[in-house]
């Protein structure tokens, strides 16, 4: 196990490697840079325009600039954003990554909390009119064109019932005088998140050996509200409460529009899976065996099928900056997609080859997790 | 007084090109601690009727008539909560399939163990010990119930699979062709084993298979099947010294020279029959070399012509061989 984790990191340091090299030369291969941004500006003239370049070190040879580059990331340094100059693109990641992160492991978790086990009934009860509905529904959502499902929410929930903001990360006017930086607060709220998730599996566990299905569920969702109520009353004690909260009702929709897609995919993909899994031997087995329904349903075939749906969604996870874009510019929620993006569009070159590098990075280590995952959920599978 | 009794069974599977056959009118008999087999060509309803006996039926399928009373019960009227406690408990079965029978992301112990706790009630102690029993007893290293299938060999899965059928010491077990993946060496000496386990714990045992040689070791009374049918059944030796039904007639002058062989049964001259529109009256007279009109037109009933004896031909073969 170590020396198969050891042998990957080697493999996943040289792919890491290749890859910025790949992206260093891509964007070397683009037409034009920086500085004709300034071109039609005619407070900047061309000799300043010039001396910009130099400044930006875009007059040196293409090699010098290359190992320059490789250097200067292998040392985690990745320059200065055009841009934000003279920010640091590690500080504009910090900052955007956060966001990106939380919008999409929110919406991954609660897509998968409802479409695991929904993927897994409709399977069971396969072929009835529930199946067929629910699997259209699941179909509609999963293929939808993304900006498609993210304007009919902004229409449905911003314009028409004006429940929520048409987006943004927090209501301007609330923040004139903020009592901490939004980044700060934004932090906390996700660290509260994550504090909250980790109490819930703790409930799952602690209450594991209950033996009664009813007492149990009680015993997991009163410590869960408990948990939630405690966190609630450390936000109003803390004085922070309205802007979190402003936070979270701006993260609404966006969250909404990721969880519906990503619901579909989980829910169809259980079911596939739940679907094949049903037709192997040992299912009939464990019905012989007299077994109830559920226990041959949950501990025999969604055992085994949840496997697929434990990679994709962990494969899914490095996939979030891209995965992202359509998203975060639809509902203008400044993560990692839209400064990639801008970057792009503005030719930032820094700053994009650093939003590129975090992808690399992200679903490099996504795919050793989801090995790593899979080793452990599947005897079969030994390193 | 029987332990179970099959009395007109049918059974059919629902499919897009009609009503397929698979069983129809089948009625026996075992008496308690017997073991009996159950023989015929490939696709002739075998697995159906055991798979009626559990109810496992699959969604298409539908019992459409007759009883199987176990223990005096009728087990096509229990309810689903009912059945589940005779599933193990009373009537465990050893699948055709016995290679896939274990799930691949549990312990082989442990899914034995589960039966058994699902059943009996015991401390999750006692039920190793009782698992280590039952390997000792099919020759199993009791060391190996912590292991994962992949971790098996073929034989060993086979074993474990019977092991884990004995685990609840039931009345009656079915093994569906339990050998037939293996060895023909490792094939006798496994059956045997179970044979001399079912012998020492007064278990019934159904024996199925398509090779007759198999069966005849370790059956009793053997039950011939055609297309859905029961065609012939009596004691093996009666079945073997005295067929009276051309079909088994046609299996036995075949037998001699097919030891091992276990393609012999479609050789029989003509087509196997299909069960989606079976032949009318005999469904056997489209290859019966003494058919006549009457063949065509009515079908025979299952009738006793020698005491224990019962072959379902309007003209059975007496003392032909
Ligand atoms: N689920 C099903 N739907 C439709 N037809 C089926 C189904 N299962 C079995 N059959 C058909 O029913 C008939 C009897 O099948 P069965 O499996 O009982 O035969 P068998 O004697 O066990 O054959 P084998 O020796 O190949 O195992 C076959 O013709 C088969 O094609
Ligand atoms: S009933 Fe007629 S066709 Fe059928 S087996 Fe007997 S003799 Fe042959
Ligand atoms: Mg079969």
């Amino acid at each position: 196990m170590l020396r198969f984790v050891g042998g990957r990191l080697v493999q996943i340091a040289i792919t890491f490697f290749l890859f910025l090299t790949v992206v260093f030369f891509l964007f070397q291969a683009m037409p034009g840079d920086y500085t004709k941004q300034f071109i039609m500006n005619p407070r900047i003239p061309p000799a300043a325009r010039e001396a910009l370049k130099v400044r930006l070190g875009l007059t040196d040879s293409v090699w010098g600039q290359y190992v320059n580059y490789v250097r200067n990331v292998f040392t985690g340094n990745l320059g200065l954003s055009f841009e934000h100059y003279p920010r640091e693109v590690w500080d504009v990641i910090k900052e955007r990554l956060p966001r990106t992160a939380i919008l999409f492991l929110v919406a991954s978790v609660m897509a998968f909390v409802w479409g695991f086990p929904l993927g897994r009934y409709i399977a069971w009860k396969r072929g009835q009119t529930l199946d067929y509905t629910i699997t259209v529904a699941g179909v509609l959502f999963y293929t939808i064109f993304t900006p498609l499902l993210a304007l009919m929410l902004l229409f449905v929930f911003a314009n028409q019932l004006g429940w929520f903001r048409t987006g943004g990360f927090l209501t301007p006017r609330l923040w004139l005088t903020p009592p901490s930086s939004p980044q700060s607060i934004f932090i906390w709220l996700a660290a509260t998140l994550a504090g909250l998730g980790t109490w819930a599996v703790l409930a799952r566990f602690a209450t594991r050996r209950i033996g009664h299905p009813r007492p149990r569920r009680l015993a997991q969702r009163g410590l869960v509200v408990v948990g939630v109520g405690l966190a609630g009353l450390g936000w109003w004690a803390s004085g922070l409460g309205p802007f979190a909260w402003d936070i979270v009702w701006h993260m609404f929709l966006p969250v909404l529009a990721v969880t519906l897609i990503a619901f579909g995919g989980d829910m169809l993909l259980m079911r596939d899976s739940m679907l094949e899994v049903i037709r192997e031997d040992y299912i009939t087995t464990a019905k012989a065996k007299g077994l109830p329904d559920k226990v041959v349903r949950d501990r025999h075939a969604a055992r085994t099928a949840l496997l697929p749906l434990v990679t994709s969604f962990t494969l899914s996870i490095g996939f979030v900056v891209s995965g992202g874009i359509v998203t975060e510019t639809m509902f203008s929620w400044k993560g990692m997609g839209l400064t990639y993006l801008n970057a792009l569009l503005i030719q930032d070159y820094p700053m994009a080859m650093g939003c590129l590098i975090f992808t690399g990075i992200l679903v490099l280590v996504a795919h050793l997790v989801a090995d790593l995952l899979y080793a452990v959920l599947d005897p079969r599978i030994v390193y | 007084m029987a332990l179970l009794t099959v009395q007109d069974l049918t059974m059919h599977y629902r499919t897009k090109l009609g009503g397929v056959h698979a069983v129809d009118g089948v009625s026996f008999a075992m008496a308690e601690g017997e073991a009996i087999g159950l023989v015929g060509e490939s696709g002739c309803g075998k697995t159906s009727v055991a798979m009626a006996l559990l109810r496992l039926l699959p969604d298409n399928a539908q019992i459409l008539g007759g009883e199987i009373l176990f223990e005096g019960r009728d087990l096509v009227k229990l309810s689903e909560h009912e059945m589940r406690k005779v599933r193990w408990r009373s009537i465990s079965m050893v699948f055709q399939a016995a290679m896939n029978s274990l799930n691949p992301v549990y312990r082989v112990g442990q899914q034995i163990i589960e039966a058994i706790q699902q059943h009996l009630s015991v401390s999750e102690r006692e039920a190793r010990s009782r698992v280590a029993e039952h390997y000792n007893l099919v020759g199993l290293d009791p060391k190996l119930m912590d292991r994962y299938p992949h971790e098996y060999s073929g034989g060993m899965k086979q074993r474990a699979v019977i092991a884990m059928a004995l685990a609840c010491s039931p009345k009656l077990i079915i093994a569906d062709e339990p050998t037939t993946a293996l060895d023909v060496i490792v094939q006798d000496r496994i059956l045997r084993r179970i044979n001399e386990v079912r012998a020492e714990f007064n278990m019934a045992m159904m024996y199925i298979s398509h090779d007759i040689a198999v069966i005849a070791e370790v059956a009793e009374r053997i039950g011939v099947m055609y297309a859905g049918w029961i065609v012939e059944m009596a004691d093996t030796v009666s079945v073997f010294k005295h067929p009276a039904h051309p079909y088994t007639i046609a299996l036995m002058s075949a037998f001699p020279s097919i030891k091992g062989d276990k393609r012999v049964l479609a050789q029989l001259p003509g087509e196997p029959p299909n069960l989606l529109a079976p032949p009318s009256g005999c469904r056997f007279h489209p290859r019966c070399p003494h058919a006549t009109a009457e063949c065509v037109d009515e079908a025979p009933r299952l009738e006793e012509i020698d005491k224990g004896h019962f072959v379902s031909c309007w003209h059975p073969q007496r003392r032909s061989q």
